[in-house]
């Protein structure tokens, strides 16, 4: 459905993140939503982003909107505009993924982990620790992101309350 | 009481465990998170009923970031 509205332009470009994109590199955990992040068409970006015209197209197809989600095959997807600098540097970095012959855009490991770290709940703290004990990450990689997006402190105050480093 | 449990042996195999979900194909994990999906909604459905869940925090990224200073 995602390789369809990008093909029918609905959107520019998607790549899938949060729990179900950490998936790719780690163990499956539960999760109640499926987060999309979008770049928008060019005409669009001046305007207010809205998901309005996304829904419009999902609807067609029978898709039921719940809240700000859309529920597709089962699952609530929430669409989030790549806003920010580490959002769309990933969303330009994504990588395609084979499922079953159809290919599925994902975020690579290091931006998930980037993204949880500046993000900071508590979840996504815990999520930047499984990337780390998986070993799931290129650490050079990671940091070079982490310097980049003025990601600094928080990765120092993450070593130094989760992995007693520094 | 005393405990039998040797919990080095328990962290080992549980960190076994989570390699080998970590490595299986993505189509078996995405099964896996489907699952995972059915029962997440199946018990926060009943937590809601009970009306003392706790919300989550919905997440903020990039620009939607609050502001904490």
């Amino acid at each position: 459905m995602l390789n369809q509205m990008e093909r029918d332009g609905v959107i520019k470009r998607y790549a899938i993140g949060g729990a179900v994109g950490a998936t790719f590199y780690l163990e499956p955990v539960s999760t109640l939503d499926v987060d999309v992040f979008i770049a928008f068409k060019p005409q669009q970006e001046s305007l207010i982003v809205s998901p309005a015209p996304i829904f419009d197209y999902l609807k067609q197809f029978g898709c039921k909107i719940e809240g700000e989600y859309i529920v597709i095959s089962g699952w609530p997807v929430q669409f989030l505009p790549a806003s920010g600098p580490l959002l769309q540097e990933a969303l330009e970095n994504a990588v395609e993924v084979d499922v079953e012959g159809e290919p599925a855009r994902v975020l690579t490991a290091e931006y998930l982990a980037a993204i949880a770290l500046q993000t900071g709940r508590a979840k996504d703290k815990a999520r930047l620790l499984q990337f780390i004990e998986a070993h799931a990450l290129d650490r050079t990689k990671f940091e070079e992101l982490v310097e980049r997006h003025q990601l600094v402190n928080k990765w120092r105050d993450f070593q130094q309350q989760f992995l007693n480093e520094e | 009481m005393k405990s039998n449990f040797d919990f080095e042996r328990i962290w080992k195999s549980k960190r076994a465990l989570r390699q080998r979900l970590a490595a299986a194909p993505i189509i078996e994990k995405l099964r896996m998170l489907d699952a995972l999906h059915e029962r997440a909604v199946a018990i926060r459905g009943a937590r809601f009923r009970e009306a003392t869940a706790i919300q989550e925090k919905p997440g903020s990224y990039g620009d939607r970031k609050e502001k904490t200073s």
